[in-house]
């Protein structure tokens, strides 16, 4: 007997009909008269990630106030940086967008770069590592996005799943950094080590099997009623609220601007990667959803491109007042053993001058302005976190809509406490 | 060289006095290469494209240095003569056909200097290359690493991989060379300063070097050591961990340390010094630089006074020998003044010390003669000592001129106090720093037994203040802010730099408190605020005519010496 399974020819149209119905439509005699009472949701509420505190006044049902209050995780990343040498702010970066770190590590390594001015001296080979690390760690951003939006809204399946997927890259950084999350894979003028053998074979192979993932979950949810529901017109942001609000990232695509820093501004070796830059057409909730889809698409082409035209070499600028020195050399010569402890001790030696350098990352925009007074810590380290800009416009979207439109509204601004109040 | 930390060097090493004494010729000559007199001629001179005036005779490094443009150099140092024998600090000269070093060349009219030019710098690298030939791979280890001189210019000079991996020449490692140095040949690369050290500042040539070539070694003559007064000035010139002391090695990471700015409390000469500390504990004493005090240096003993505020504190107050509250034994101290008042303040006697600060004394002046009207005070101090003329005075305390000026002639001897008490003309006595009272006789010296009360606010236990009626502990030099006056007259800031020992209070705090107790309120300016030992100063300022010009200097923290980068 034949048991082979022939899949179903898709439909022509997988996501179906959008259903756009701006705000929340009211039949007369459901508008019972109300008063309006405050109700606080968060810090200790799974979907506020135990690090925002919404204060709503809701009148039934609906929201007609909201004042959100963030810092439930500030850790003074911008004062300690200041008593830590540019080398070890990396592991702060590590916890700033804790679902992509790598990116973070980018953003802040090619910022101090900048300032060095040697951005055009990192080894080609480090350039294109770092895109493929970054793509990586933008999927595992997005598909924990998603992954934890539809959980949000019962499909629990859809979060096993997409766990499962980012888990493989996860398991992958490890073996690149040495930690799951924690990378500080990146230095100052390049990496701390080389991709290890054989990883491209096994991204190759993981990226074959994470596109079966989104592509199953994508049947799961797409024409799926309940979460169309909670996506479908909820939380609409216009285009010129997105710019005036500075809203970058794939909440700030989704409302059709069409801004993404590896295009507009193209850093490290983007400008040879053939990708495409998805944009939404209404702002809502569901734009947002099939955003991150299609970039977790173009992240997982960028990086097959990349592999394939990686070229060989060193991944770190050859400069001893940059390059901490191997333990042999160190432990077998004066003049690396004092390189090494100057490079330690005192850290990079930064000229004097102030920077600002951005990169996209997971939300959007990631910015550092550095101010270095030429020593070997920086004077001033600040962060322009994407989710700082993206969560201080949920007062002006989220009035009108009903308790329930919060989680998934929320969800899908995916606000990273540890960016957010860094 | 000791780089004083930055933005302190103005505002703190002259808080002048009253007309300042023409700066004490220094006593010593120093070898150092001529340094131009004021009002001297002024020549030009173009220093990397930049023409600037400076006066005929500086020193070509000297003027590089103010052009900013940085010059590095090994052996020259601002008090010394210079030897030229690094060869860090060559420079190119128009129409000198070899680079020159600047530490050695006075300026000339129309000079025209390149300081970083592809030749001179290339030089610069290859003698670095050569210093680091044989030097050990010890910065782990090192003492020194962290404020190291040789580090901070391997990494900002040359900042090459080695090209050699050869054997490097050993010498011997740690050579007891004196009281308080360890010497570690390989280390040393020759700069010779420990040398002119020993030579033009202390005047006693002990050390020198031997052998010729990459054998050459820092040594002294076969069964002489390095025993001279000034012996530790050597390791704060030397620019490695060659030297070092043995007081402070092994005992913490330089970079660990913070830095407060002080004065020595040794001797009336009031050296500068920077207070190190580390986990609120001082661990050293360097000298810091003022050119109309000690120049660069201080000596060794003034380095070890810092162990006095760690032995037999008193840190409680004590009444009839018990330990008490200071509610307590505040209370018991204005009862027995008070008594004595009521008899007369004729019988009241007050002991000043020359190791307070100016802040203490005037405190204790408003309260002993403003108030209680007392008319029998004495100075204490420690005794005479040892001196020479260089820095050391044979005045072991750091505030006499202070104490004198500020009892305004009415200050007696510990003589007339003991002649006193044994006639019976004080019953009662207030001691404010029990330090030197009971001089060398002890308690027979002075009969305490004769008298009714005896209060002491003191640092140290001891006899006297054992046998004291009420005892209450004194912060140390190291623990509060106040001003010393040195032998000069001049008026010098010394800062906290730890917290007290246990309970104990500034002596201006103390006397205000007991003030309050006897219903006779100190005001300082006329503030009815709580009194800081600022605002006593401001007061004392006012009226005392040999602190008008002084200043208090700006509020600062320690500052972490990894901050500040190497000391060098």
């Amino acid at each position: 007997m034949d048991t082979t399974l022939t899949p179903a020819s898709p439909p022509a149209d997988p996501v179906g009909p959008r259903r756009v119905v701006l705000g929340v439509q009211e039949p007369e005699d459901m508008d019972l008269p109300t008063d309006p009472i405050p109700l606080n949701m968060g810090p200790s509420h799974p979907a506020m990630h135990g690090t925002v505190r919404m204060v709503l006044d809701v009148e039934g049902e609906k929201i007609s106030n909201v004042d959100i209050q963030i810092g439930y995780l500030h850790r003074c990343f911008e004062k300690e940086s200041e008593y830590a040498t540019y080398t070890q702010i990396f592991p702060y970066t590590d916890r700033l967008n804790y679902v992509s770190p790598m990116l973070n590590n980018v953003g802040y390594a090619m910022a101090v770069e900048k300032l060095l001015g040697i951005t055009d001296k990192i080894p080609e080979r480090a350039q294109f590592v770092r895109v493929i690390v970054g793509e990586m760690s933008r999927m595992t951003d997005h598909m924990t996005c998603l992954g934890a939006g539809a959980m949000e809204l019962g499909a629990f399946t859809v979060f096993l799943y997409m766990l499962k997927a980012r888990e493989w890259f996860y398991e992958m950084l490890e073996e690149i950094s040495g930690a799951r999350l924690t990378h500080s894979y990146m230095r100052i003028g390049g990496l701390s080590a080389d991709l290890p053998d054989g990883l491209t074979d096994k991204l190759l192979d993981v990226i074959g099997r994470t596109r079966g993932v989104v592509e199953e979950c994508g049947k799961l949810l797409n024409r799926n009623r309940i979460f169309r529901d909670r996506m479908d017109g909820i939380g609409v942001i216009t285009k010129d609220e997105a710019i005036a609000w500075g809203v970058t990232g794939p909440v700030g695509r989704s409302t059709g601007l069409d801004y993404d820093v590896r295009k507009d501004h193209p850093y490290l070796v983007y400008d040879r990667f053939d990708f495409d830059v998805p944009v939404g057409s209404v702002g809502d909730n569901f734009d947002r959803y099939m955003c991150r889809v299609e970039e977790i698409a173009q992240s997982m082409r960028i990086i097959e491109q990349a592999i394939a035209k990686m070229p060989a070499g060193p991944v770190m600028v050859d400069d001893p007042r940059l390059r901490l020195p191997s333990k042999t050399e160190t432990y077998n010569s004066i003049e690396a053993m004092i390189a090494h402890f100057k490079v330690i001790m005192d850290g990079i030696h930064v000229p004097p001058g102030e920077v600002y350098s951005f990169t996209e990352a997971g939300n959007g925009e990631l910015g550092f302005y550095i101010v270095s007074d030429g020593t070997g810590r920086p004077w001033k380290c600040r962060v322009r976190p994407p989710c700082f800009a993206n969560v201080a416009i949920l007062p002006k979207v989220l009035p009108g809509l009903f308790i329930a439109d919060i989680v998934p509204t929320f969800g899908m601004i995916n606000m990273i406490g540890g960016e957010c109040d860094r | 060289m000791s780089e004083t930390i930055d933005g302190q060097k103005t505002t703190l090493t002259m808080v002048t006095g009253a007309p300042v004494p023409a700066p004490v010729e220094p006593s010593y000559a120093t070898g150092a290469a001529p340094v131009a007199q004021a009002g001297a001629e002024l020549v030009t001179v173009t220093i990397d494209g930049k023409p600037m005036q400076v006066p005929k005779g500086t020193i070509l490094l000297e003027a590089c240095n103010q052009a900013g443009a940085e010059v590095p150099f090994f052996c020259y140092h601002p008090g010394l003569s210079s030897p030229a024998v690094c060869r860090q600090c060559l420079v190119d000269v128009k129409g000198q056909p070899k680079p020159v070093p600047s530490c050695y060349t006075p300026v000339a009219d129309k000079m025209e200097v390149t300081t970083a030019s592809p030749r001179v710098l290339d030089i610069r690298r290859q003698m670095l290359e050569f210093t680091l030939l044989n030097h050990p791979i010890d910065c782990p280890i090192c003492d020194k690493a962290g404020e190291c001189t040789l580090q901070k210019q391997y990494f900002d000079w040359d900042a090459k991989y080695a090209r050699n991996d050869g054997i490097k020449v050993h010498k011997a490692k740690h050579v007891d060379i004196g009281k308080h140095i360890v010497l570690d040949q390989e280390r040393c690369i020759l700069c010779t300063r420990c040398i002119r050290v020993c030579d033009e500042v202390a005047k006693q040539p002990e050390l020198t070097m031997a052998m010729r070539g990459d054998h050459e070694v820092l040594t002294t003559a076969p069964g002489r050591r390095l025993d001279n007064p000034y012996s530790l000035n050597t390791v704060d010139v030397c620019p490695v961990g060659a030297l070092t002391s043995k007081d402070f090695r092994f005992t913490m990471r330089a970079w660990e340390l913070q830095s407060t700015p002080s004065i020595c409390p040794g001797c009336a000469t009031g050296c500068n010094i920077e207070v190190h500390t580390s986990r609120e504990q001082i661990q050293r004493l360097v000298p810091r630089e003022n050119p109309y005090v000690n120049q660069h240096w201080m000596c060794d003993e003034g380095r070890f006074t810092y162990k006095r505020i760690y032995q037999d504190r008193l840190a409680t107050p004590l009444s009839g020998g018990e330990t008490a509250e200071w509610d307590r034994a505040l209370d018991d101290a204005a009862k027995l003044l008070r008594a004595a008042v009521d008899q007369g303040a004729g019988k009241i006697g007050v002991v000043f010390s020359a190791q307070s600060t100016n802040e203490d004394l005037y405190a204790l002046s408003r309260l002993a003669f403003d108030s209680l009207g007392v008319t029998r005070a004495y100075v204490a101090g420690l005794d005479q000592g040892w001196s020479d003329n260089i820095l050391v005075s044979a005045d072991k305390n750091p505030n006499t001129a202070g104490a004198i000026a500020i009892g305004g002639g009415r200050l007696k001897s510990l003589m007339d106090l003991a002649n006193d008490v044994k006639s019976g003309a004080i019953t009662t006595l207030l001691v404010v720093g029990e330090e030197g009272v009971l001089g060398d006789g002890g308690t027979s010296a002075l009969p305490i037994s004769k008298l009714q009360a005896l209060i002491v606010l003191g640092w140290r236990r001891g006899p006297l203040v054992t046998a004291a009626h009420v005892a209450m502990p004194l912060s140390d030099w190291a623990e509060v802010d106040g001003t010393f006056t040195n032998r000069q007259g001049t008026v010098q800031r010394v800062r906290a730099a730890v917290p007290p020992a246990g309970d104990a209070l500034p002596g201006w705090e103390i006397v205000t408190l007991l003030a309050h107790r006897l219903g006779m309120p100190l005001e300082f300016g006329g503030r009815s605020s709580a009194p800081t030992a600022r605002t006593v100063f401001l007061e004392a300022k006012e009226k005392m005519a040999f602190m008008k010009n002084a200043d208090w200097g700006r509020t600062s923290l320690p500052i972490q010496l990894r901050f500040a980068n190497s000391r060098g």
